[in-house]
């Protein structure tokens, strides 16, 4: 490994870094895993006009990057998970960050789409208390920093469910919380703008479900599998019923509902078993950088090997 | 399965022949209008006031468009529907101010449904996260009102597009709806899953 570069990890570095991120892999393009998968469903899918709303799914993407414009009109709310050593100091990203995202708006990549929850005023160039929304890890025996940065729609937000069940609730085989799971999606329909994945947050309390079930859809691989068999077999369980009910792309029918179903797990209280179900759309845009101290950078979701 | 073009104005007899499945494509003048668009016409009608088009035979869509201001005006860079459930309490304000075609994505509810038949009217879902497609059938933008108000998503802009689709009918004027058909049938297939549980 080279020597570490001094600079790497200060703002007018970060900034030129995130600034690629955000304008080339995640607000004109969506993620590698996620195209992946629909051109996957698109060759497997039965139904014709299924068929036809995945080519033009599949098309918008084409014309977003060869145009350099946002792949979808609504950047969702921004959520961005960072990864850190004892090397970098915070303030120099979330500045650069937060500073990105409104020069990003005002340069046409990002609809200025944050208002004041009760009032509605809208800040013009989305920013605001809150605004993006930073999930930090401190990790001390790493050296690097991983930035993943999501911008998740919220027609699909519409559509997400919380409830804290009871033991007896869970049922026999998990068959009430796989109940649950499927009534929300059967409820959410199309709103979520099918075919998209779904994280499922088990455990903790209330915060702790809601923020493991984002954490789940949002950082990991659409393509990867959990490495708990039990809860591999779980998620498999549920992509294939989801699946079976025949909501379909765009919501008019078809077998390509679901994309991927990913289960983020923590222990709970011994009275609850608290829940959350939390759709991602398929315009997933999201993408994540590695940044070494020795300047070196790298994607965290690239192409898939077909 | 039929397939139609509607130009703008729309007439009531146009669309009562549309059923849901059928492919439509539109010309003519659209109107964006979300949660405070259709909030304010609300407030406006209930005051009596005067709205700020005529809606008669027209276009709601029901979204919000990435813009970019240039020395000529506003162009649209990017535009796709947004989900229209949100706007189902204004369902029968919709139908009475006399829209004839709502586009928008995920679909609408009883309410709709109602209003549609009514006044004679069908929901069209537009392919949901394609902006981009959806841009390149607008002409130009006409116009914009209550921007400073609402700011760039949640204003009313008027469009002009050209042979823009293809669009489903996912709701139609005799009270027939994609998605109802849809989740009744999820809901049966679930009961035989989980018959036990209940």
């Amino acid at each position: 490994m080279s020597s570490p570069n001094k600079d790497a990890f200060r703002k007018p570095n970060l900034k030129a870094h995130i600034s690629t991120l955000l304008r080339e892999k995640v607000c004109t393009t969506i993620s590698p895993d996620v195209i992946y998968l629909m051109k996957q469903a698109q060759a497997a899918e039965t139904s014709e006009s299924a068929r036809e709303m995945l080519n033009t799914q599949i098309e918008n993407v084409r014309l977003a990057e060869a145009q350099k414009k946002p792949v979808c009109q609504s950047p969702g709310f921004p959520t961005v998970y960072i990864k850190y050593g004892g090397c970098l100091k915070v303030s120099d990203l979330t500045e650069a960050l937060a500073e990105e995202f409104v020069s990003a708006t005002n340069d046409g990549f990002l609809r200025p789409s944050i208002v004041h929850p009760l009032t509605r005023k809208n800040t013009g160039d989305n920013s605001g208390p809150g605004v993006p929304n930073f999930e930090l890890d401190y990790d001390p025996n790493i050296d690097y920093i991983d930035v993943i940065v999501s911008l998740k729609g919220c027609g699909a937000e519409l559509g997400n469910a919380l409830r804290i069940m009871t033991p007896a609730q869970i049922g026999q085989n998990y068959a009430g919380v796989k109940e649950f799971v499927i009534d929300t999606v059967i409820k959410a329909g199309g709103k979520p703008c099918p075919p998209f994945a779904i994280g499922i947050g088990i455990g903790g309390q209330m915060d702790i479900c809601a923020k493991l079930s984002r954490r789940a859809v949002s950082t990991r691989k659409w393509t990867d599998r959990h490495p708990e068999p039990e809860l591999a077999a779980l998620e498999d369980e549920l992509m294939d019923k989801i699946n079976q009910l025949g909501i379909g792309p765009g919501g008019i029918g078809g077998q390509t509902t679901a994309l991927a179903v990913k289960i983020g797990l923590a222990y709970t209280h011994t009275a609850i078993c608290p829940v959350a179900i939390n759709f991602y759309c398929w315009v997933a845009r999201r993408n994540g950088l590695r940044l070494y101290p020795d300047g070196r950078t790298e994607y965290l979701f690239t192409e898939e090997a077909n | 399965m039929k397939e139609a073009t509607l130009k703008t104005p729309i007439t009531t007899e146009q669309v009562r022949d549309l059923d849901i499945g059928d492919i439509v494509y539109l010309s003519g003048t659209v109107f964006t209008a979300r949660d405070m668009a259709h909030l304010k016409l609300k407030r406006l009608l209930a005051a009596g006031e005067k709205l700020p088009e005529e809606f008669e035979g027209g276009i709601i869509f029901h979204a919000g468009p990435v813009v970019k201001k240039t020395s000529d005006g506003w162009q649209l860079w990017v535009i796709g529907p947004t989900t229209s459930i949100r706007m189902e309490p204004y369902a029968d304000m919709v139908g009475k101010m006399g829209v004839k075609a709502i586009v928008g994505k995920g679909g609408m509810a009883e309410g709709t449904s109602a209003a549609l038949g009514k006044y004679g009217g069908i929901y069209l879902l537009a392919a949901p996260g394609c902006g981009v497609v959806h841009s390149q059938a607008v002409r130009e933008v006409r116009r914009v009102h209550w921007l400073e108000e609402f700011g760039v998503p949640e204003a009313i802009w008027v469009l002009d597009v050209e042979k823009w689709g293809p669009h489903v009918v996912g709701m139609d004027s005799k009270g027939r709806s994609i998605f109802k058909d849809i989740a009744t049938r999820a809901n049966s297939l679930k009961k035989t899953w989980f018959a036990a549980v209940d």
